[in-house]
Order: structure tokens, then sequence, then C-alpha cells
């Protein structure tokens, strides 16, 4: 067989597995469990109150740029991995160059620190 | 029989495809993302089953954990109104049409005109050494041969960093802040005011009546940043 | 019968399953097991004494427990997504459950030894957000939603530091395989030289699994259960497998990254790479239960602080002293070749 492929198949069967095992076990509750759902029982859950409003609205922003700084960051990361393996072959120059890298984004770091963007009232 | 890698890469293309329709053609934005997500997991297969082992977690880590979970948000959050959406498909179909018309026209003319160079695998840059894992090959050259590709991507980054936030961050009015260095600062003495009583002697008449009144802001303020601090 | 095994097509699935549920069977009868230890603890501390009805010393509660949640009724809320709302728990569950196939439990004893086992892990851990925020968005309720974002956000700021304190480990070992990691720690556990780190990753990963006191996204005080308030029977219960399954999983990592994995402690050899692992896994879910039982929860506020403003300066700050410090007294891996 293809190495890689031998390498990674076991992942696969863990993933039929696992889906084997969750599929089983809520299958086998919906089968031997009694069902029987009226309107009060599968409204949505809201202290007691009739629901008011729909669930699904807009929200806050701050989440979303919580997401976009973390694609940032994640990226970084994903510079850094293969940089830190080959660090002890590359030497010097390769180190000195990935200052380089976190240097500019650590000025972008501190214009959000500043700017703010990192805190949440 | 075909061996196991063909039928792995067959399946893995015709998942990602039809994946691939089914985001442009579900309706609800929602399940779209979902199976945009499923097209990047057999896309990183592909890539596992061209050895590029490296390629294929960064693909999972940076477009399935962050960059999907940015669409999701988005999507789920703004309310994306579907009969607003759907008047204005009629008002703009004809510009789409015309605009898809052309791009489709040009990608034929570059189809229909394509060849691949004779000599395509002397032209490439750095051979995949054969001794080593590709995260090892790529570590090698990335951050020495291509260090000013490397520097520009870091340059990239910073601008999608200040542009998220000059577009997104707005200081909002009326919410209290944790000012850690104002708390712990603070001494006893700046709050806590010991008296004297006598007995029977009202507040009014020793003038200890809190809150004092407005004409003294300056003993007021640890009052407010007591309560915005201490939870 | 061992050419069957390693020669054929067929001898080949069968073995791979074997392994994998040698692995499966015993993770999920040890998370059976931390959730009566838990309860056990969590008594010992508050002077109680825990579950001790069902069976000798309460034993066989979480079957019980188990029980129980299967003869529930499903509860599909009437404004959910009947399809999503099912899938979200499971893809909880999977994924704590796929993890485990690269955790290697004895020298090369790995189901799947692959080359990028850490990058492998670490995109496994940040695929935990999607079961969490399609459990909330499918419930169609707001304290769902409320919950799954708060949860989504804190565990995206943990990710980031958790990046960081890997590739301190990476830098030190040279490698991205988990067993070289492991191979690397032979003299000297990371959690000497990398003691910041350490505690770093140790707080972190109680942000990541969403447990207290950085368990916001469920504070029953003022969102109920969070994303999964609209859950009941074994829906409910795969959620509760799955997070159990992943602090496992991050205790196991732990173990591997700082503590020596398999390594034996002193000398002590004799006893297998196994019962090692297992030990150490055993200390890192105490200290869940331990931290569960001592701190009040964090606001949320404060937690995100801590994931920006602290860990991120400092785990990439040590990114680059551990480089330098390697790059100066040349003991970078690899430097030598």
């Amino acid at each position: 067989m293809h190495l890689v492929l031998a390498n990674y198949f076991p992942v696969l069967v863990f993933l039929a597995i696992a889906l084997g095992i969750g599929g089983a076990m809520v299958g086998g509750s919906m089968l031997v469990a009694r069902q029987m759902p009226y309107a009060e029982k599968v409204s949505a859950y809201e202290c007691g109150f009739e629901a008011f409003g729909d669930a699904r609205r807009r929200f806050d922003v701050r989440f979303y740029l919580v997401a976009i700084l973390f694609i940032i960051f994640d990226l970084e990361v994903a510079f850094l991995f293969p940089w830190a393996i080959s660090l002890g072959r590359i030497g010097l120059f390769g180190f000195f160059s990935m200052l380089a890298f976190l240097g500019v984004l650590t000025v972008g770091f501190i214009y959000e620190w500043c700017k703010g963007a990192l805190e949440w009232e | 029989m075909i061996s196991a890698s063909a039928f792995f890469f067959y399946l893995f293309s015709a998942i990602l495809l039809a994946s691939a329709a089914a985001v442009v053609t579900s309706r609800n934005p929602v399940h779209a993302v979902l199976f945009l997500i499923l097209a990047f997991f057999n896309a990183a297969g592909l890539f596992l089953l061209a050895g590029a082992e490296f390629l294929a977690m960064i693909l999972l880590i940076v477009y399935v954990g962050a960059v999907a979970v940015l669409f999701l948000f988005v999507v789920m959050m703004l309310d994306v109104d579907f009969v607003q959406l759907r008047e204005g498909v009629q008002k703009y179909a004809p510009v789409g049409a015309a605009v898809g018309a052309v791009l489709f026209g040009e990608l034929w003319a570059v189809v229909l005109g394509w060849q691949v160079s004779p000599g395509a695998d002397s032209l490439q840059g750095s051979p995949t050494p054969a001794n080593m894992d590709n995260t090892h090959a790529l570590g090698q050259v990335l951050y020495t041969d291509y260090v000013y590709l490397f520097q520009v991507s870091s340059l990239i980054l910073l601008v999608a960093m200040i542009g998220a936030i000059v577009l997104t961050h707005r200081r909002r009015e009326g919410t209290r802040r944790q000012n850690i260095t104002m708390q712990q600062t603070r001494s006893v003495r700046d709050t806590l005011e010991t008296l004297q009583v006598r007995m029977g002697a009202g507040v009014q008449e020793l003038g200890i009546l809190r809150p004092r009144p407005r004409a003294e802001p300056a003993e007021e303020e640890p009052r407010h940043e007591h309560a915005a601090g201490d939870h | 019968m061992h050419d069957f095994f390693f020669n054929t097509l067929v001898g080949h699935v069968l073995l791979v399953m074997g392994e994998t549920l040698a692995v499966l069977v015993p993770v999920l009868m040890l998370m059976a097991y931390s959730t009566y230890f838990e309860r056990k603890a969590l008594g010992a501390f508050q002077l109680r004494r825990g579950p001790n009805r069902v069976g000798p010393f309460g034993l066989t509660q979480p079957f019980a427990d188990a029980v129980k949640l299967l003869f529930k009724e499903t509860i599909i809320p009437a404004g959910a997504n009947r399809l999503l709302f099912l899938m979200a728990p499971a893809i909880t569950f999977v994924l704590a459950c796929m993890a485990w196939a690269v955790i290697p439990t004895f020298d090369g004893g790995a189901v799947a030894d692959i080359n990028v086992g850490i990058l492998y892990l670490f995109a496994i851990s940040s695929l935990g957000v999607y079961g969490i925020v399609v459990a909330g968005w499918a419930s169609n309720s707001k304290y769902a939603f409320l919950g799954a974002l708060r949860s989504a956000a804190q565990m995206i700021s943990y990710e980031v530091s958790i990046g960081f304190v890997l590739v301190c480990v990476i830098l030190c070992a040279g490698s991205l395989n988990l067993n070289d990691i492991v191979r690397a720690q032979k003299n000297l556990w990371y959690c000497v030289p990398l003691f910041p780190m350490f505690v770093v990753f140790l707080v972190s990963m109680l942000a990541e699994t969403n447990r207290a006191p950085f368990d916001l996204p469920e504070g029953e005080s003022e969102i109920v259960a969070g994303f999964f308030v609209e859950y009941s029977s074994m829906a409910f219960g795969l959620f509760f497998l799955g997070e159990y399954t992943n602090m496992l999983l991050m205790s196991a990592l732990a173990s591997i990254l700082f503590l020596g994995g398999w390594q034996a402690p002193f000398g002590l050899s004799f006893i297998p790479g196994v019962v090692w692992l297992l030990l150490k896994i055993c200390m890192f879910m105490f200290f869940y239960f331990w931290v569960r039982a001592t701190f009040p929860r964090y606001r949320y506020d404060q937690l995100m602080r801590l994931g920006w403003k602290v860990f991120l300066p400092l785990s990439l700050g040590w990114v680059v002293v551990t480089a330098g410090f390697l790059e100066v007294f040349h003991m970078l891996p690899g430097e030598s070749m």
C-alpha cells in the first residue's frame, strides 16, 4: 500500500468506529425510549416564559474581531512550525529572518493593544 | 482492481466536487459553510495522498479551524433576509449573467490555449529532497531562500490586522472597564474614613451623609471605581 | 498468521480495527470512571461521600447513569434544525475519539504513527469549536446561542497560546512526531526547562475544554447550561462523553509534551510505559477536579484578557527566548548533523 496512506489509514478507521459508536448510542436511545413530544415540551427554553423573538439575530461585532485576530495569529503559528524543526540547519540567518517576521507582527500586536481591541467590557 | 490510493483519490475527489457544488446550490447559508468545510476536508485528504502532510494539516488548522469559523460566525449572526435577497436576484440577474458570460468566455479561451511546457519538471525552483519529510524540506528553504516573500507575508498579515481593527473596532459608550492598575494602587486612605461618632448624633449633623452633594466631585471618584472593580 | 495480518489488505484492515478498539475501549472506560472519580473527589473536597449507592462503593454508578440517559426521551426543539441538532454532539464525540489515533502509548506504539502528529492534534483541537457552534445555532435558543458564541471565542483565544507552547516544545525536540518528542525527553522532561510554558499550557487546557474556572459557556447562574441547554438523553450524553474524552486527551497531550509520555521516571523502566502514561493522565485529571473544587468562575472580560494580554505575549516571547538560547549554546536538535 501507499506509504502515506498506510500511515493515515487508522485515522479513517477511528473516524468510522467513533461514528458507529455515536450513531448507535443516539439511535439506540431514540429506539428504546418512548418519544412523546408535544408543543410545550419542544419549545425553546426561556426561563418559563414564552420565547420572544428569534434566537438567530445580529451579534456583537467584537466576536468577529476575535475571530479575525485568531486567523492572523494562527497563520503566525503555522509559519513557526517548519521553522522550529529546521532551525538547527538554517542557522543564524533563519533565526533572524523569523525575528524580523515576528517583529513586524509584534508592531501589529502593540497597535491592537493600544487601540483597545483586546479589551472586553 | 484499482489500487487503494487510486480508490481514495477518486473517493476524495468525488466528495470534494459534490460538496463544492452543494456550497453554491444550498439555500441555507449555514449549510453552505458546512459543505465548504467538508470540501476542505477532502482537499486535505488529496494533499495527503500527494504526500504533502504539512500542507494537509495546515489546510485543516488555518482554513477549517480558523477561516471557516469566521464564515460560520458571519452567516450565523448576520440575519440574512431571504425575501430581500430573492428580490435582489431578479434585479441584478442580467448584470450578473453578463459578467458571468464574459468570465466564462475568458476562462474558455485560457483552457483552449493551454499547453504544458515540455520542460516543466526542470523548471521547479527547489525539487523535493528525497531523504526528509516535507515539513523539514519546507523549513530549509522558506526562511532563507525565499526570505523576501516570507517578509512580505508578515507585512500582509500586519495590514490584515490593522485593517480588521480599523474596520470593526468601536469604543462603546456607557460600558465600564476594569482598570487593574487603579485597583491595585488604591490605598485604604483613599476609600476609608474613620470617624468618632457621638451618641445620638445624626448623619446630617455630622456631615457624613453619602453620597456627598455634587459640590465635591473629588470625593465621589473612589466610590464609583469601587463599584466597577469589586466583583 | 503474521503473514495474513501484515501482507493482505483484509488482514491489515482487521488489524487496524483491532488496534483502534484496543485504544478506544480503554479510553471510554477511563472516561466513564473519571466521572465517578470526579464526583468522589468533589465529595471529598466538600466533606461528603460522593456516589456510594450503586454497587460496592458506588462503582457501577457510571453505567447506571448511562442506562438512565439511554432510556430518556430525545427532545428536539420545534424551531431546531433537526439534522444539525443531532450532528453537533456527534461532531464533538467523533473528534475527541479521532485524536487518540496518534497518541503513543509505548515506544513506537501509536496506532497511526504519523510524521506530523502534533499538527494533527492541533488541527483536531481547533475543530472542536464546530460541535459547540453548530449545537448553539441548531438549537435555535438564545441561551444556547450565547453560550456557543462565548465558548467559541474562548476556545479560539486560548488556542493561539497553545500553538506557541507547542512551538516551544518542537524547538527543543526538533520533530513533529509525538514519539520523537517523547524520546527527546529521555534525560530531561520538558516541564523543567520549559516550566513557564508548562503552566501556560495547564491553564489553557482548562480553557480549551471549557472547564472550571473557565466554564463560562455553561455558567449555570447566567445562561443556564450554555450551548447544550436544549439537549437531552443520549444526545446530551454524547456531549458529556466528548467533554470528558477531550479532558483525557488534553491530559495525555500534557504528559507527552511535558512529562515524558511513556518514559519512566527515576529509572523505573521495568514498569511498562502504558502504566506510566496512564498514571500521568490520571494525575492531570485529578488536577482538573482539584481546580474545579478550588477556584471560583472567572469573569468573561478577565478570561479574554488573560488569554490575549498575558498568555499570548508571554508564550510568544518564550518562543524567541527558547530559540535564542538554543541557537547561542548550539543545542538545537539536528545542528550536529
